[in-house]
């Protein structure tokens, strides 16, 4: 890009802007692999840098109306977050361990909570790692910051999440686009304040179809099983039986209970075939409403991301990993073959059965780690890199008139999110 | 040529200023189109921002304000780099220190790796040792409840456990047995054991003193001596708390290996396969010293200590694979309890701990 030419994006009196990526494919993959061979030699102590360098990629190369974001953030920062969050939790677990013992009715009530308490404490986590990232996200000398209380997020995001499951995923898109509202309206770009425009309702229209086609033959079975079997008389029967040989009676006694069977697989099967189809398409769905909501007073996004885009970055993903597969297996079969004939000629049944162990969880940390590393660099990056592609800003001239504001906050929200295996980039 | 054209931005607003950028010996100068001064940067205090390839986008040392000058133009990128020492424009200091982070969390990978192999363990026992009975009573208790919904696979429609009834006799049977062996081990917790209905050849001990034996194991045992044998064991993992200190050690190898290192894309499985590998290097040692205990008990009981061996090695063989069995190498435990029971001097006769009569009944307390 020549300067003419970022002059130009943000000249005024051309308000409407574009966001393009512009980094190097070869580049991402080189940081993916050694980070992968990294993670599993350091047994995942090397995460911290890891995730910094990823992080600068991505920022550094996201360049908005001419000028490319910075990400300020430091690994080091993430390492004492990190144990900061560990001196926290170590009380805690050790807390929920001795009330798990039993201290009477106390004990079980504490232990009982413990669950629902962490997943409260993971969202608080996931608020406070976004506040982490945000300050250090630095776009024209001047930083991004989030206010809102985390606590009070933690509590909505639980509350939305107890009513997605219990509405079976129908929630949530109203629970995305309450909870991206909070997020939002506390996100500052400097003084200039962010909101969210996204319609719940919207995404609820256009995610239904597919709720539909993934929840519609289970639903259809479970109406074909409540038609077809009568069902007091099977519960009689099996209150008569007692188990054992229950479901042979219930073959001679209602013929339908076995047909039933037959429906519940296939729609169980049907579905997850369509939730793998179309889960791409999902993807795409949300990234596109999530950009399209995302406004700056008067600044607003809009995002004309294709949905055949993730599809490929998909396919590609189903390629390398294939052929990722085939490269493991063959080096995991020379790998203990070569085990077996060294354990033949010295003998010792002791030796092959620890490098067999050892070469079986070589592979298994080399299988997670070598997908992982797959999926960040087909699929995570297709997201990244054409979500910023499709990005167009209307009302750029705002980003160049902004005061500076807010402070770095502490990265202990990115360590308990980390302990607690909330994390993500 | 020393300068080029760049953009400033000044860390107090986000407007971009053109500028002509001059590497002179003495410093950055940074110029307004007009030429007025804006600002004069040492290279001492210069450091490269995160930025794409072809930018440097330079920002000074702890300067809270976040002004950064961008330029493009190679010449003069080069330049600066030869005017300022600290700065790493070839990444080679970056490489360094990089290198120096790979060997520090290889350092710290290998000592993690080994505190699970020595270090836990060794906590593992110290704390054991440091539990109250009364404590160990209770985690007993709170584990038993998940035990036995574990155990307890609900295929027959009989109790779970083989209980004919205080006062019958296949229960009088178990009680004669476990007495005999108690008063000889003379624990300082009560033991109490129960058959339960399984089909495994299997007996296992939870901390606090509660035993099960599988009523597979009754159906493959041909002499009181050889079940006796086989309580023995358990009895001495009650005694050296095996139950309460593997507990610990699979806490600690929990704590290091998943809390510590970080679940790495799913490293759930990465953890158990861990603890696996650890674990059954351990339990070897530990299996290898309830056997010695079993023998000392079985002699002091006035039963055969070598009948522990015979069953072992009867199940193994029948199991097909040693594989499969949760206790390692059985030619090797034989062997060792054989070595055993030869070196401990028996003090009476040895005799079967239960008489024909009650052990028939023993075989029959599952119905």
């Amino acid at each position: 890009m020549t300067m003419a030419d970022a002059t130009a994006a943000v000249a005024p009196g051309t308000p409407e802007a574009t966001a393009r990526f512009v980094g190097d494919r070869r580049a991402y993959w080189r940081l993916l692999v050694r980070g992968a061979v990294l993670l599993a030699v350091s047994l995942g102590i090397y995460r911290f840098w890891y995730a910094t360098d990823v992080r600068r990629f991505l920022w550094s190369n996201t360049e908005i109306a001419g000028e490319t974001l910075e990400y300020t953030g430091t690994a080091l920062e993430l390492l004492i977050g990190f144990l900061i969050a560990i001196a926290l939790l170590v009380p805690l677990y050790l807390g929920f361990a001795v009330a798990a013992l039993g201290f009477g009715p106390l004990g079980q009530l504490i232990s009982a909570l413990s669950v629902p308490l962490l997943f409260v404490l993971g969202q608080f986590a996931v608020y406070r790692a976004r506040r982490y990232r945000l300050t250090r996200t630095v776009y024209r000398g001047v930083r991004c910051h989030q206010g809102g209380s985390a606590v009070r997020y933690a509590i909505c995001a639980t509350f939305w999440w107890v009513l997605i499951a219990l509405t079976l995923g129908l929630a949530y898109p109203f629970a995305q686009s309450r909870l991206e509202r909070f997020k939002m309206r506390n996100t500052y770009y400097g003084n200039l304040r962010g909101r969210f425009a996204g319609s719940g309702f919207r995404l609820f229209l256009r995610g239904l179809p597919m709720w539909f086609l993934v929840a519609g033959p289970v639903a259809f079975a479970l109406a074909f099983s409540i038609s077809t079997v009568e069902w007091d008389k099977v519960l009689a029967s099996a209150a008569a039986s007692g188990g054992g040989d229950f479901l042979n009676q219930l073959e001679t006694a209602f013929p339908g209970v076995y047909s039933a069977i037959v429906v519940w697989m296939a729609a169980l099967s049907i579905s997850i075939i369509m939730a793998a189809l179309l889960f791409p398409a999902f993807q795409a769905m949300m990234l596109r409403w999530w950009i399209g909501g995302l406004r700056f007073e008067t600044l607003a996004i809009r995002s004309e991301l294709r949905t055949a885009a993730i599809y490929a970055a998909y396919l590609r993903f189903l390629w390398y990993g294939v052929l990722f597969f085939f490269a493991l297996v063959i080096l995991g079969s020379l790998l203990l073959a070569a085990a077996y004939y060294v354990s033949a000629q010295w003998g010792g049944t002791d030796l092959t059965e620890i490098a067999t162990a050892a070469i079986g969880l070589a592979s298994y940390v080399m299988a997670m780690l070598g997908f992982s590393a797959i999926y960040q660099g087909t699929v995570k990056f297709a997201l990244w890199r054409c979500g910023v592609d499709s990005i167009v800003l209307d009302g750029a001239d705002a980003l160049a008139r902004v005061d500076a504001q807010g402070a770095p906050s502490s990265a202990v929200g990115e360590g308990l999110a980390d302990a607690l295996n909330v994390g993500g980039f | 040529m020393k300068t080029a054209a760049g953009f400033y931005f000044d860390g107090v607003t986000s407007a971009r200023h053109s500028v002509t950028v001059e590497a002179a010996p003495e410093g950055l100068h940074i110029r307004g189109t007009d030429g007025a001064s804006i600002a004069t940067w040492a290279y001492a205090d210069l450091r490269a921002m995160s930025a794409p390839d072809d930018l440097l986008r330079l920002g000074r040392a702890d300067d809270p304000s976040l002004a950064r000058v961008e330029i493009r133009d190679p010449a003069v990128i080069a330049l600066i780099d030869d005017y300022a020492d600290g700065f790493d424009r070839s990444g080679r200091t970056e490489r360094r220190n990089r290198a120096r982070i790979v060997a520090w969390s290889l350092a710290a990978a290998a000592s993690l790796v080994l505190i699970g192999i020595v270090g836990v363990p060794v906590l593992a026992d110290r704390i054991a040792a440091l539990i109250p009975l009364s404590v160990e009573h209770r985690l007993g208790t709170a584990i038993d409840g998940q035990v036995r919904t574990m155990l307890d696979n609900k295929k027959s429609d009989k109790p779970f456990e083989c209980d004919d009834g205080a006062g019958k006799p296949g229960r009088a049977a178990l009680d004669t047995l476990i007495g005999r062996l108690e008063r000889a081990a003379n624990l300082p917790i009560p033991l109490r054991a129960a058959v339960i209905r399984r089909s495994e050849a299997n007996a296992v001990a939870l901390p606090g003193g509660r035993i099960y034996v599988f009523e597979g194991l009754i159906d493959r045992a041909r002499s009181p001596d050889e079940l006796a044998g086989v309580l023995a064991h358990e009895i001495g993992h009650v005694a050296h708390r095996d139950g309460t200190r593997s507990l610990l050690h699979a806490a600690g190898l929990s704590f290091l290996f998943g809390m510590l290192l970080g679940d790495f894309t799913g490293g759930g499985l990465v953890v158990i396969a861990a603890q696996t590998v650890v674990k059954s290097a351990y339990s070897r040692e530990v299996e290898a010293s309830a056997d010695l205990y079993s023998v000392r008990l079985m002699t002091a009981a006035g039963g055969d200590p070598r009948a522990l061996g015979a069953i072992l090695s009867r199940i193994a063989t029948s199991n097909g694979s040693r594989y499969l069995s949760d206790h390692p190498d059985t030619q090797d435990r034989v062997a060792a309890i054989d070595a055993a029971a030869a070196a401990t001097p028996v003090a009476a006769t040895p005799g079967p701990l239960l008489a024909p009569p009650e052990w028939t009944a023993f075989k029959r307390i599952c119905g």
